[in-house]
């Protein structure tokens, strides 16, 4: 797992620094129930992250695994569905902005890949892109986290 | 006298809604969620009698899924009104609410209790928990803090509860004076109803204490 970790944590680091975003987070479901938790992160303030669980629908994390789509934040706390503790990521790391995409493995959606900006902005099409594709790339360590030991 | 009547009418028009709540929770607990366990444990009796495997797969995701409802319900339930409150008292409730709030913000909250806990009447105790949980509610919010405290004093007539963190803090009179403060306003509001006082102290870059003094009897 520690080697494992090291190379999705390289992968993180590689995304926020090409991009450039201040946070970049890995949210997967638990192995053997639907709870999600945030095991990878770089950018960030704190380690608050660690003792996040979100159930399935709920948070950015949930949202995105539930609905198997990606999710954008411009200006939090404006234009939100909810309330600002419906999104414990962004109120940890005092995200602003802040774009998700869905991790597949096994034709499931399973976990989030997200951006995380400390200021307003908008995404353009560029950036998505960009996400998409190092999503793509991560989900190739899916099988390994969830099935190793 | 007119002061008194509206006095009242809060005090009431806060029980009505806390019964109400609490009513809702129960019948999410104990009737909902009854009837759901049981079409689960149907749904895997009718898996297990299944031949075709296509089926069988669609009924146990359909179980699962029933499961997945299950626990939300029950969550649901536990947030809308804690049911240890009134079982297993207000220190019990509050250290269960401090683990689903690690949970839910990843802020770590030390509960710690010194004297013999007495009984409070529902009323109080209720009043009690909804202050700390909106104080923790707060630090989550405001205090960029990863860890608070929670400290109950009971003395023979009297509970003091501190709910310390050591966050960014604010400057209290700026925040009263610009009325931005709703919030502290409605836990004063609420404990004095029940016979309670609550204070707050704050200070830039050190932290924020809520202070709750009530009155056991």
């Amino acid at each position: 797992m520690g080697y494992l970790k090291e190379l999705v944590l390289t992968e993180c680091d590689s995304l926020k620094q090409n991009v450039p975003c201040d946070f970049v987070g890995i949210a997967l479901q638990n192995r053997n129930d639907p709870d999600i938790t945030w095991p990878y992160a770089m950018g960030n303030r704190n380690e608050k992250y660690k003792y996040i669980t979100v159930r399935y629908g709920k948070g950015i994390a949930g949202k995105v695994i539930s609905s198997a789509r990606p999710m954008e934040i411009t200006d939090f706390t404006k234009n939100i569905l909810g309330k600002i503790t419906d999104y414990p990521i962004m109120l940890a790391e005092k995200l602003v902005a802040a774009y998700s995409v869905p991790l597949v493995w096994n034709g499931l959606p399973r976990g989030a890949l997200l951006i995380g900006y400390r200021h307003a902005r908008q995404f353009d099409e560029q950036e998505k892109q960009k996400l998409r594709e190092v999503a793509r790339k991560l989900e190739s360590f899916l099988p390994s986290h969830f099935t190793e030991e | 006298m007119e002061l008194e009547a509206g006095n009242q009418a809060c005090s009431y028009i806060i029980q009505s809604q806390e019964e109400e709540i609490k009513r809702v929770a129960l019948e999410l607990h104990e009737s909902i969620n009854q009837n759901l366990y049981t079409m689960q444990t149907g749904l895997n009796f009718i898996e297990a009698g299944i031949e075709n495997q296509e089926m069988k797969s669609y009924a146990k995701e359909m179980a699962g899924l029933m499961e997945r409802t299950i626990r939300e319900v029950r969550l649901l339930s536990v947030e809308l009104y804690p049911n240890t409150l009134s079982t297993l008292g207000l220190v019990s409730a509050m250290k269960s609410y401090s683990k689903l709030f690690t949970n839910t913000f990843g802020i770590l909250i030390d509960v710690h209790s010194s004297g013999e806990e007495k009984l409070l009447s529902d009323q109080k105790s209720m009043a009690a928990f909804r202050v700390c949980q909106e104080a923790l509610i707060n630090i989550a919010k405001y205090a960029d803090t990863d860890h608070a405290k929670i400290e109950f004093t009971w003395g023979e007539i009297s509970v003091r509860i501190d709910i310390k963190d050591a966050g960014k803090g604010f400057d209290a009179n700026e925040v009263m004076e610009s009325g931005r403060a709703n919030g502290i306003a409605a836990m004063r509001e609420r404990l004095r109803l029940v016979g309670g006082q609550c204070d707050l102290s704050s200070e830039l870059d050190k932290g924020t204490t809520v202070s709750i003094n009530l009155p056991i009897q």
